[in-house]
């Protein structure tokens, strides 16, 4: 286990920001901390770089109690959004300024300094640009170089706060399969906070799901997908259809009887019923119960937006099986639902 | 309707030209007005009977002395400024606490009080009247009248300038790099010689320059706790005052022409620390 958090709390004020949470993190994954803003999840990451302190709680660096290290004695590498590179050093001596702040006996000569760094700067692409200072650097360069300057200390753990928020959707999109690569040939622990969930998906070997400072849910990718553990990750997780419904005998029901599911066993009431757009199964029917209300083609895919007895719904396939269907704006449907799930009213 | 307001502006376009020059000339007259020639009056005054008279005026030893004490104050009050102000801009602009918003409205106080109750108030603490007088004179201390009664007022005076320089700047540079300083494994004094005090190097020499300036050229606070004894507690300013009321003019605008150049060469080095800064700032900004 290379990071183990437990009971871990911090209030800023009134403001609660982490409840008691518990987490692992395996040695060699790469783990995102996923959630909206306000959800504690950049809060714990500075709690295990120790630039922040929690309240109660403790956390284990491979296996050593951390809390009360210093950040500079838990050999943590930190990449910060906005890069935080030092504006009045070269790229070479960001990268060289952990090594050359070691205590005396601990300093590596010049010379070696000198080739780990270039090697770094080998590794992140970045070798010729040595010379330059950050502000000559575009985004994507400015945080390759802020990766090799966390990696120049050999840290044991490498944290990432959000590390392509503020880049453009193409560079962010270039730059997260660069990382995947990297992760993949150094296989350094990281852990990576974000609020995209699409960057959390692609990117992570695990996913946490953070919600109001409690961890709503740790899975991989497809576990947290294909099966939310709460209504927050369902809607959190990817674009979902929310209504309300009544439980009975294991059938939920809705818009009027329109819409039966099966219901886990332990809900009974009412309660609220989730179904992603593309588990929305259409077929024209002229006495079908849905009626179209309007089209949305983008790209290669389509968004039919459905009325159902009054009860508006999103439902998404391609292109081609919305012409296969021949389905336009007015036109009466039957509507199944191949997947669903019912959380009882919070 | 648009060919119309374009016709309306034509004219005003075509007298631009006319209206820059009447306004550069306006500018440039008040400037000659009011800051040249006095300036050059100061000069001319001075030399009005020759250089040796001018030389004469200022090796005398009442003006060395003056110079002497000048330089002295200056020498104290600056560099403690320069240490409280980077003190107080560092916490004022990295840290949160309480009575933040006291602190700054403190700092900014020398520049709203007159300077005169600034000497004052140290008359009344530390005079033989005040507050800690007899205490002091039974130690055999002795602040009022005397050189730690100069610097006191002097520090407390330009206390504001360096402080003032530095807060906006360390505000909008924000804590990230330090963070980033402490995780690489800096020390607290690694962090601040390597990151922080490289950061504010041209902020903070453009806020020592202008704290100098002040600090050599204080009259109103100085003035109240010196007693202006002549070749003991008379700063330059006070020499120039009493050789002025003594109807010495030559010698006073002798004096006074040293603290004019001072004020030229600082305003040379400002000008070039400011293209300096600006070119600088505008290189490493993200």
């Amino acid at each position: 286990m290379a990071i183990q958090v437990s009971g871990i709390t911090k209030q800023f004020g009134s403001f609660r920001a982490l409840d008691s949470v518990d987490l692992e993190v395996r040695s060699g994954e790469l783990l995102a901390l996923l959630g909206p803003s306000g959800s504690g999840k950049t809060t714990l990451l500075r709690i295990m770089a120790g630039l922040e302190f929690a309240d109660s709680g403790s956390l284990q660096l491979h296996g050593e109690e951390a809390l009360g290290l210093s950040p500079r004695e838990r050999q943590v590498g930190f990449v910060f959004q906005h890069y935080a590179l030092f504006r009045h050093m070269t790229v070479f001596d960001n990268v060289a300024f952990g090594l050359k702040v070691r205590p005396r006996g601990q300093r590596f000569t010049t010379a070696e300094i000198r080739r780990r760094v270039m090697e770094l700067l080998e590794l992140v692409q970045l070798a010729h640009f040595a010379d330059r200072y950050p502000a000559q650097l575009s985004g994507g360069q400015r945080q390759r170089v802020a990766l090799a300057r966390a990696l120049a200390i050999e840290p044991k753990v490498l944290l990432l706060d959000e590390p392509f928020g503020a880049l453009d959707a193409k560079v962010r999109k270039e730059l997260r399969r660069w990382l995947r690569k990297l992760h993949e040939d150094i296989h350094i622990t990281s852990v990576f906070v974000t609020h995209d969930q699409e960057e959390a998906l692609e990117l992570a070997d695990r996913v946490v799901v953070m919600s109001q400072g409690r961890i709503e849910q740790v899975g991989s990718p497809a576990e947290v997908y294909d099966r939310p553990a709460s209504a927050f990750v369902y809607e959190f997780l990817g674009q979902v259809n929310r209504f309300d419904c009544v439980v009975a005998d294991g059938v939920a029901k809705a818009a009027n009887g329109a819409i039966c599911i099966p219901a886990d066993g332990t809900v009974r009431g009412p309660a609220i019923a989730y179904v992603r757009p593309h588990d929305l199964g259409l077929s024209p029917s002229a006495g079908g119960p849905g009626r179209v209300s309007g089209i949305h083609v983008v790209g290669p895919d389509a968004r039919v937006e459905i009325d159902l007895a009054g009860l508006p719904l999103e439902a998404e396939m391609d292109r081609e099986r919305l012409s296969v269907l021949g389905l336009r704006p007015g036109d009466q449907c039957a509507v199944h639902i191949d997947r669903a799930r019912v959380f009882p009213q919070p | 309707m648009h060919a119309k307001k374009a016709a309306g502006f034509a004219p005003a376009l075509a007298d631009s030209r006319w209206v820059k020059g009447l306004l550069i000339a306006s500018a440039l007259a008040f400037l000659l007005l009011f800051l040249v020639l006095p300036l050059v009056s100061v000069f001319v005054e001075a030399l009005r009977r020759g250089t040796d008279a001018y030389w004469a005026a200022l090796v005398e030893p009442d003006a060395v002395a003056a110079i002497k004490l000048t330089l002295i104050v200056a020498a104290i009050a600056v560099p403690m400024n320069l240490v409280f102000g980077v003190a107080a801009s560092w916490c004022i602009a990295k840290f949160d606490f309480r009575g933040k918003d006291l602190l700054i409205t403190l700092i900014d106080l020398p520049f709203s009080v007159s300077p005169v109750i600034s000497g004052l108030i140290y008359v009344l603490l530390f005079g033989l009247h005040g507050l800690m007088g007899p205490f002091l004179k039974s130690q055999g201390i002795q602040i009022i009248f005397a050189v730690p009664g100069l610097v006191l007022a002097t520090v407390f005076v330009t206390f504001p300038f360096v402080a003032r320089e530095l807060i906006p700047l360390m505000q909008e540079q924000g804590n990230e790099e330090e963070e980033a300083a402490l995780v690489l494994g800096a020390s607290g004094w690694q962090t601040f010689w390597r990151v922080t005090l490289p950061n504010i190097k041209w902020g903070l020499l453009y806020g020592v320059l202008l704290c100098n300036a002040r600090a050599m050229g204080e009259f109103g606070a100085v003035s109240v706790v010196s007693g202006h004894i002549r070749g003991e507690t008379n700063t330059m300013p006070l020499h120039v005052e009493i050789l002025y009321n003594e109807y010495n003019l030559v010698a006073a605008f002798a004096v006074a022409s040293v603290l004019a150049m001072l004020a030229l060469v600082t305003l040379v080095v400002k000008t070039v620390l400011e293209w300096r800064f600006g070119a600088e700032l505008a290189a490493t900004r993200h």
